[in-house]
C-alpha cells in the first residue's frame, strides 16, 4: 500500500509542480502572483472533457492529444487576457494586480458553470491505461505512472528551453533584471505575454492530464491555487527547482496522510511550510521577494 | 496615503444622513430589506477591520476569514460545549479570533508583500479544514444549529438597528485607534518599515497588534453573524468571505477610513438585486473588478470625495 499511494504522490507532485511551475516564472519576470492559476487549470480539465469525445475517445494518442489542445485553448485565453487587461496595470500596486486576476476567477468560474453545468464530470482515462500490474502482490494502476512519465517529459522539455534556448535565456535575462534586459533591446511586453501564455498551457495540461484521476468540478480552481501556493512558499517564489521540491514534498505528504492520518495532512503541510518560511526569515527578511 | 481621520461638519452631516437613511430604510422595507440591510451592516464591520489592515498597515491578507470563522465558531462552542449561557458566550467569539490573530499573526509578520498574503490564505485555509474536518468537536460540513434563536428571537427590523449600533461602536473604536499613538506606529510601518525601524519602532511587534486588533473586530462581525444566522459553518472561515471583504475593500478604495463600509454597502446590494437582472452575477462581479482596477483604481471613495470637492463642501487638501 505504501508504494502504491507513494506513486500516487508522485503523480500529485508532479502535476502540482506543473501549475506551480508557471506560476512561479510569470511570478519571476513580472512579479506577479497570478490567482487564476487554478482556474487555467481548471479549464484545462474542462476542455480536455470536451474535446476527449472529439478527437479520440478511449485511445492513448486520442487522450494525450485532447490535453494539448486544451493546453493549447487555455493558453490563448491566458495570453487574451494578459494583452487586453493586465498589460495595462504592470508596475500598479501589487494589490490591483492581485485583484485583476481575481476578477479573472470569477469570470473562469462562471463561464465554466455556464457551459458545463455545476455538477462533476468524469473524465475517462483511456483504455489501454485503465490495467494495473502486480509487482510483489501490490496490484498498481498504470494510469499515474504515466501521467507522472508524461509529466516528467513536459518538465525536461520545459528545463530544456529555459536552458538551451534563446526564449530561455531571454526568460533568465528578464528575471534576474527586468531593466537591464529591456535596456539591451529586449521587448519587456513580449516576455511577459510569453511567459503569461507558457505558463496558462502548463496549467492547462496540468488539468487535463490529471481530469481521469477525480472529479472535474468548479471548486477545482480553489483547492488547486491554494496547493499551487503552498507548493511556492515552500520552494521560493520566482524558484523553479525550488518549486520542483515543494511540489514533490506536498504531493507525497498529501498520498501518504491519506493512509495514516487521513485529517491531518493538510495540518501537516502548513506545518512543513511554517517551519520552511521561519527557518528562511530567521537568514533573510522574508525570502527573495522581501 | 492614508492620512488621519478627521471629521468635518460636512463628514458628520453625511454620516448622520446615512444612519437615517438606513434606518429609514430597516423600518419601512419590511423584514426582507431587514435581513439584507443586517448582513450589510455585519460584513461592512468584517471588511473595515479587514480595511484597518490593508489602508492603515499595508498588509493584505488573504485569509482574515480566519478571524471571522473563528468568531463565529469561538461564541457557538462556547454555548454548545461548555455549556455557557447565550449571552455570555459572545465574549468567547471576538476572544478566540484574537488569540487565532496571535498566534497567526506571530507567523505572518515574519513576511512581507506577497509571502504575507500567502502565508495568511493558508493560515486561513487551515482553519476552514480544521472546522471543516473535526466532525466530533466542531460538526464538520453540517455545521452547528439549532443552539439558540436566531437573531435572540429579536425581530428582524430590530436586530438590523442592534447591528447598526454595534458597527457604530467598533467604527468609532477603530477610528479611535488610528488616531492614536499606535495607530500612527500602524500607519508609519505600513508606510516604510525601514524608516519606521529606523526611528525606533519594531516593525514586526507594531504589525502583529495591528494584525490582533483586526482580527478581534473581525471576531465581533463573525459572532454577529453566527448570532444572525443562529448558526456556524466551516464556510464562514472559507476563501469566498475572504474574496468578499477584499473585493469590498477595493471597491470603497484603499486609503480610505470609510472604504470598507462604501464597499460592503455597494456589494452585497449589487449581490441582492443582481440576480433580479441577470443569472450571471459571478461574471458579472469579475467585470465589474476588471473596469475598477483599470480605470478606478482608488474606488468609489476616491470619486466621492471629488464630488465632494467639485460641490465645494470640502476644501481642496
Amino acid at each position: 500500500m505504501i508504494w502504491v499511494q507513494l506513486v500516487n504522490g508522485l503523480m500529485e507532485g508532479m502535476m502540482l509542480f506543473l501549475i506551480a511551475s508557471g506560476l512561479t516564472l510569470i511570478f519571476g519576470v513580472s512579479r506577479i502572483v497570478n490567482f487564476a492559476h487554478g482556474s487555467l487549470y481548471m479549464l484545462g480539465a474542462f476542455l480536455t472533457y470536451a474535446l476527449v469525445p472529439l478527437v479520440g475517445p478511449g485511445t492513448v494518442a486520442g487522450f494525450f492529444a485532447a490535453v494539448l489542445l486544451a493546453g493549447v485553448a487555455t493558453a490563448a485565453i491566458g495570453t487574451a487576457f494578459e494583452v487586453l487587461a493586465l498589460r495595462r496595470i504592470y508596475g500598479s500596486d501589487p494589490l490591483m494586480q492581485l485583484i485583476i486576476t481575481v476578477a479573472l476567477v470569477f469570470i473562469i468560474r462562471d463561464v465554466v458553470r455556464w457551459i458545463w453545468g455545476a455538477n462533476s464530470v468524469t473524465v475517462p482515462a483511456p483504455d489501454a491505461l485503465m490495467g494495473a500490474f502486480v509487482i510483489g502482490g501490490n496490484y498498481y494502476p498504470v494510469f499515474p505512472f504515466v501521467i507522472f512519465g508524461a509529466g516528467l517529459v513536459v518538465v525536461l522539455v520545459m528545463i530544456g528551453i529555459i536552458r538551451f534556448t534563446r526564449a530561455g535565456i531571454i526568460l533568465r535575462a528578464g528575471t534576474d533584471d527586468r531593466g537591464m534586459a529591456a535596456l539591451l533591446g529586449i521587448n519587456e511586453r513580449l516576455i511577459f505575454t510569453g511567459v503569461f501564455a507558457a505558463g496558462s498551457f502548463l496549467a492547462g495540461i496540468a488539468g487535463g492530464m490529471a481530469a481521469p484521476y477525480g472529479d472535474v468540478n468548479y471548486l477545482l480552481d480553489t483547492t488547486v491555487i491554494v496547493s499551487a501556493f503552498i507548493v511556492c512558499v515552500i520552494g521560493g517564489l520566482g524558484n523553479l527547482y525550488g518549486a520542483l521540491a515543494g511540489a514533490m514534498l506536498v504531493g507525497i505528504t498529501k498520498a501518504m496522510g491519506v493512509l495514516y492520518f487521513p485529517r491531518l495532512s493538510m495540518v501537516l503541510i502548513f506545518l512543513i511550510m511554517a517551519v520552511v518560511l521561519i527557518a528562511r526569515s530567521l537568514g533573510r527578511q522574508g525570502g527573495p521577494a522581501r | 496615503m492614508s492620512r488621519s481621520l478627521r471629521m468635518t461638519p460636512a463628514r458628520w452631516a453625511a454620516l448622520g444622513a446615512a444612519i437615517i437613511a438606513i434606518e429609514l430604510a430597516n423600518r419601512v422595507g419590511g423584514p426582507g430589506m431587514s435581513l439584507v440591510l443586517a448582513e450589510m451592516l455585519i460584513l461592512a464591520l468584517f471588511a473595515s477591520s479587514l480595511n484597518l489592515l490593508m489602508s492603515y498597515g499595508h498588509m493584505v491578507s488573504f485569509g482574515h476569514s480566519a478571524f471571522f470563522g473563528l468568531g463565529a465558531y469561538g461564541f457557538t462552542l462556547m454555548v454548545t460545549k461548555a455549556g455557557l449561557p447565550v449571552e455570555a458566550a459572545l465574549v468567547f467569539g471576538p476572544l478566540a479570533a484574537a488569540l487565532g490573530g496571535l498566534v497567526f499573526g506571530a507567523l505572518c509578520v515574519r513576511l512581507t508583500e506577497i509571502y504575507f498574503a500567502m502565508l495568511t490564505l493558508a493560515c486561513a485555509q487551515i482553519t476552514f479544514t480544521v472546522l471543516f474536518q473535526w466532525y466530533d468537536f466542531t460538526g464538520g460540513d453540517t455545521g452547528i444549529t439549532g443552539f439558540m434563536d436566531a437573531r435572540f428571537g429579536l425581530s428582524e427590523a430590530n436586530f438590523a438597528t442592534l447591528t447598526l449600533v454595534v458597527l457604530g461602536v467598533c467604527l468609532a473604536a477603530m477610528a479611535r485607534i488610528i488616531n492614536s499613538p499606535l495607530g500612527m506606529s500602524i500607519r508609519s510601518v505600513g508606510q516604510d518599515r525601514w524608516r519606521a525601524e529606523a526611528l525606533g519602532l519594531a516593525p514586526r511587534r507594531v504589525q502583529l497588534v495591528a494584525f490582533v486588533i483586526a482580527a478581534f473586530f473581525a471576531g465581533i462581525a463573525g459572532t454577529l453573524f453566527a448570532v444572525s444566522q443562529g448558526s456556524a459553518f466551516p464556510d464562514y472561515a472559507g476563501l469566498g468571505f475572504t474574496l468578499d471583504a477584499l473585493i469590498m475593500v477595493v471597491i470603497g478604495g484603499l486609503h480610505s477610513f470609510w472604504s470598507g463600509v462604501i464597499g460592503a454597502v455597494i456589494f452585497t446590494q449589487l449581490r441582492h438585486w443582481a440576480p433580479l437582472f441577470t443569472d450571471h452575477w459571478e461574471l458579472a462581479l469579475g467585470i465589474i473588478l476588471l473596469v475598477i482596477v483599470i480605470a478606478l483604481p482608488h474606488g468609489v471613495a476616491s470619486v466621492a470625495g471629488k464630488l465632494a470637492r467639485m460641490l465645494g463642501l470640502e476644501g481642496r487638501k
